[in-house]
């Protein structure tokens, strides 16, 4: 049974039947009729008879209208039915047509799980990082503030400036200062490293949340001098600190005595990561305007649009430094932007993920013109199968219709594989969580993404299925039953396959491309010398307790005794402390040079001790390191970075000059000069990918302030195995300190983090064109190989009459390479197109890039070559009288 | 159609054309002459209202329709009972007979039949 030949045609050669009201107005005359001649029998005169029939019918119109009616609904559902029908034995028939070529099959699923898994994967991720609510009340509500620099760029608040907008602005329900800092938490079960929130008597306005245990920070506890407190997380109670009663806890962070007040549910944690929440409003906070160092949120006012509200504080804004005087320009406010929560969390992730969203679908577009060509190519070998049925009956729409049924189907096991390969990828990035993709823990596989992926599926189907249905049943009952007119078929199929190939290739070609310039960046980023030497480098990040330790000179008395003892431990070159590491940044600002307050530069500065220079290979170029003189009493030092001596003494010797400021110390007020000492060369301190910033470096023995906030001890190991000594440097501070968390990576491990981002992106862009090469290479391996079938016949012809085997096989493959190198033709013009969105991605390497861009064609042409050949040869290999004889 | 006319009971006329059917097919007029003979005129309602009726039972797949000619030459639209209106006659029967009884119970009149 074959479908197509029962059920109706469409063609119109259906026996009779009724028409669309089923002949209602004819029924009811004949009745009307009827009637009449019986009463007329019955002796009534033939006008009175009719109208007697009329009136005792009712009303016929009414009558008639319901009839017809019921007549409609009845062909609807019969014609509903049939289509479920011919749906039903399409699917069936489809089955079967697939199991009669399971090799076909497994491959076409093959290559839709791939592409479909690619775009569910990527979607998934957009959809949990990009487009998720966040998971707070009216999270569209929610709103970041920040101030702009004078070049335009959002930046951290000052604190007046905050306190001024929360009193003044009306555009806010809630504004509060959000700030993050890790810290160490004593007083539970061990000492733990936590991440802190300094949060403003708002925030639970802003953020509101029901406490598990205990209650939230009321204004008391926001109000000056208030005694401090904190809110847990949940987890944090249970994990980190046991569980007890909340009244049991007097825990230390951040140099106070805390009590604990409340315990919020998991799930809630802004800022990402938080863990504790104190308010921020107790201590002292700085009251200069330049001293950028507070993230603010807030909750936008009912009614009150983004829009209004950022006129708002930009004006407000702009009237307070208009005000000002004694700040210094550069560093205040030029206005102020608000932008939504959710965009300045994410942001940043949007142009890469989407790069990726549409490279997956360029994937699953080559698949599926990969998919058009094998369809057209078995068309042609069921050119006979589909003749016999519009022989026998079968309409072409039917036939279409049959055909796209196929193409449904094997885009349905292809999606339900895909949704397989989707949640494989999605579970694999999820576990591997790059601390780079924000809400990672909102990424899954749902339903909306299943939905997604069904679109993609049908669409899918229709743009691999609707052109091969529309050339198979093209002219099909004319040719085909006819004897040699294969070749006839083939030439005209020929320009489709053609176009085809080329798109795929533009296709691939394009990816190629796009993955090129990012390996490209890539290689050259790590090809730049980063100013240091990571390797074998150990990385503690320390933390004291203020309370043991309340002065920065306490800090540098312990720093100083540690580092003998690290400096002790057997395999460790050098070890030194530092108030950064590469790839953390340091702070920078505002620094006065030359003894004088008029003169400025722009700089990060850090402080360190000399083990932390030689632990780092940092090269000393001129004057000297830090050592023995330079100790807390005796005159301050500086060494500066090369490109901070180049642009502030250009042409001059920096040694001998002299610099201070950054607000770091106190030394800034009392206009305490460091003399240079030293140039050492510039260092990438900010990250791989980012150049070396001016740099100012203070030995921590005279300016140790800096490293209350942050600092770390690096160990540069003797013998290449800088774990080895993580056993030792564990033991080693824990005898210093037991108080302080213990942590230890390789710098190494920590600068290849810095780059998981690009890497990220890169992996996957290359997985991605890689596929789309291979399916391009099997596309046209298939094609060719088709064409060589088709053509044995005349190719074994021409060898017999003399042709060499060579020649023919060069025909063929020249023939496969023109279609290839005018979809690489097609696809240089869109990569030189595309290269431009990619621009912010890049490292250093033009989007247009031409050894990514030709490197990318080459690659291709050649993988075509290959696949073209391939066939070519095990084609005209054959004995010239068998392949003759073919057919 | 005098006083002693009876409204027709909801779902009765249902049961009453499928009865009429179950004798062979019959076209529109046919069947209201025969109910019309058959209960001797006593159902008040339109010969009209058949039709809708005709159409919803051949909706449900109960009768089915044709086009035909009928003794005396004309066309005329014949319905014919399926076996799902055979099926449903014999429980509508059933049906009316339980109803009649149990009226006829209460009301104290012998069951007729």
């Amino acid at each position: 049974m074959s479908p197509g030949v029962e059920g109706e045609g469409g063609d119109g050669r259906s026996v009779r039947r009724d028409a669309g009201d089923g002949d209602v107005d004819r029924e009811i005359a004949g009745h009307i009729e009827l009637r009449a001649a019986e009463l007329e029998a019955e002796g009534w005169k033939p006008d009175r008879a009719r109208e007697e029939a009329e009136r005792l019918f009712g009303d016929k119109e009414e009558i008639a209208r319901a009839c017809r009616a019921i007549a409609r609904s009845q062909q609807r559902a019969v014609r509903r039915g049939m289509m479920a029908d011919a749906f039903w034995q399409d699917l069936r028939y489809g089955v079967r047509t697939l199991l009669r070529s399971p090799g076909f099959a497994l491959v076409a699923i093959l290559t839709l799980a791939l592409g479909i898994g690619a775009n569910t994967a990527i979607f998934s991720v957009v959809r949990g990082v990009l487009l998720r609510p966040l998971p707070f009340g009216q999270p569209d509500r929610l709103v970041t503030v920040a101030e702009l620099s004078n070049k335009g760029r959002p930046m951290s608040v000052a604190w007046p400036n905050f306190t001024d907008w929360r009193s003044e602005s009306s555009s806010f329900a809630g504004l509060t200062v959000a700030d993050p800092f890790p810290t160490t938490v004593l007083g539970g079960e061990r000492p733990v490293k936590a991440e802190a929130a300094a949060v403003g008597q708002d925030f639970w306005k802003v953020f509101p949340v029901r406490p598990v245990e205990g209650r939230l920070t009321v204004p008391a506890d926001h109000a000056e001098g208030a005694a401090p407190v904190a809110v847990v997380s949940r987890s944090f109670w249970r994990n980190q600190l046991g569980g007890k009663p909340l009244g049991d806890y007097d825990l230390e962070v951040d140099g106070s005595h805390v009590r604990v007040v409340g315990v919020v549910p998991d799930g809630f944690d802004y800022p990402v990561g938080a863990q504790i929440w104190t308010p921020a409003e107790p201590q002292k906070h700085s009251d200069s305007r330049s001293a950028h160092n507070w993230k603010v949120v807030g909750r936008l006012a009912p009614g009150v649009s983004l829009d209004r509200a950022r006129q708002e504080v930009d004006a407000l804004t702009k009237r307070i430094v208009s005000g000002l005087s004694g700040e210094d320009p550069d560093f205040i406010a030029t206005g102020a932007v608000v932008t939504p929560l959710l965009e300045s969390m994410v942001g940043n992730t949007r142009r890469p993920l989407y790069l990726l969203l549409a490279a997956a679908f360029f994937v699953l577009l080559v698949a599926c013109t990969n998919l058009a060509s094998t369809l057209l190519a078995r068309g042609a070998s069921r050119e006979r199968e589909l003749a016999v049925r519009t022989a026998i009956g079968a309409g072409r729409s039917r036939i279409v219709r049959q055909l796209l049924t196929e193409s449904l189907l094997l885009a349905g096991i292809g999606a339900i594989g895909g949704v397989a390969v989707g949640i494989g990828v999605v579970h694999a990035v999820v576990a591997a969580g790059p601390a780079f993709l924000p809400r990672l823990s909102s990424v899954a596989v749902d339903g909306q993404v299943l939905v997604f992926t069904a679109a993609v599926a049908v669409v899918t189907a229709l743009l691999f299925g609707i052109l091969p249905a529309r050339r198979m049943t093209r002219g099909a009952e004319a040719d085909a039953l006819r004897a040699g007119s294969r070749g006839n078929a083939l030439d005209g199929r020929g320009g489709v396959w053609r176009f085809l190939v080329g798109v795929e290739v533009a296709l691939a070609l394009v990816l190629l491309a796009g993955s090129g310039l990012l390996v490209r960046s890539f290689r050259t980023l790590l090809a730049e010398n980063p100013g240091f030497d990571a390797h074998d480098v150990d990385v503690m990040p320390m933390s004291l307790s203020q309370i043991k330790y309340p002065t920065a000179a306490d800090h540098g008395r312990f720093y100083g005794q540690f580092l003998e003892q690290v400096k002790a431990i057997p395999g460790v070159a050098d070890a030194g402390v530092m108030s950064t590491v590469p790839g953390e940044g340091a702070p920078n600002g505002r620094l006065e040079l030359d003894g004088s307050v008029d003169k400025h530069a722009v700089g990060e500065y850090v402080a360190l001790s000399t083990g932390a220079f030689k632990a780092l290979n940092i090269r000393l170029l001129e004057g000297r390191f830090f050592d023995e003189r330079d100790g807390p009493n005796d005159e301050h030092v500086a060494i500066v970075s090369k490109s901070f001596a180049d642009r502030y003494w250009p042409g001059e010797d920096a040694v001998g000059k002299s610099v201070t400021g950054g607000g770091m110390d106190s030394f800034w007020q009392e206009r305490r000069f460091a003399r240079v000492v030293g140039v050492v060369a510039d260092a990438r301190l900010d990250g791989l990918d980012q150049a070396p910033y001016p740099t100012v470096y203070f030995p921590y023995t005279q300016r140790p302030s800096r490293l209350r906030y942050s600092a770390y001890v690096v160990a540069e190991a003797t013998d290449g195995n800088p774990a080895a000594l993580t056993g030792a440097l564990r033991a080693t501070l824990r005898a210093a300190d037991p108080d302080v968390p213990v942590e230890i990576s390789t710098l190494t491990d920590d600068l290849r983090d810095s780059l998981a981002p690009r890497r990220f992106v890169m992996v996957v862009l290359a997985g991605f064109s890689l596929t789309a090469l291979l399916l391009a290479g099997v596309g046209i391996f298939g094609v060719v190989s088709y064409t060589v079938a088709r053509r044995t016949r005349e190719m074994g012809i021409r060898v017999a009459l003399g042709a060499h085997p060579r020649s023919v096989r060069g025909m063929m493959v020249a023939h496969a390479m023109r279609m290839v190198g005018a979809g690489l033709v097609l696809g240089l013009a869109a990569a030189v197109a595309l290269g431009r969105v990619m621009r912010s991605l890049l490292y250093d390497v033009s989007p247009t890039d031409p050894v990514a861009i030709a490197g990318a064609a080459l690659l291709l042409a050649a993988v075509a070559l290959v696949a073209s050949w391939v066939p070519a040869r095990s084609g005209t290999r054959v004995d010239p009288t068998i392949t003759m004889r073919a057919e | 159609m005098g006083d002693g006319s009876l409204e027709l009971l909801k779902g009765t006329l249902d049961v009453l054309l499928l009865k009429t059917l179950s004798g062979g097919p019959l076209h529109g007029y046919a069947i209201s002459r025969l109910i019309r003979t058959a209960t001797d005129e006593a159902f008040q309602v339109d010969e009209g209202a058949l039709y809708p009726a005709l159409r919803r039972l051949e909706k449900r797949g109960l009768v089915e329709a044709e086009w035909s000619v009928t003794d005396t030459g004309r066309e005329a639209r014949f319905y014919r009972l399926t076996e799902a209106g055979e099926t449903e006659l014999t429980s509508g029967v059933r049906t009316w007979r339980r109803y009649v009884e149990a009226m006829g119970r209460v009301l104290g009149v012998p069951a007729g039949g």
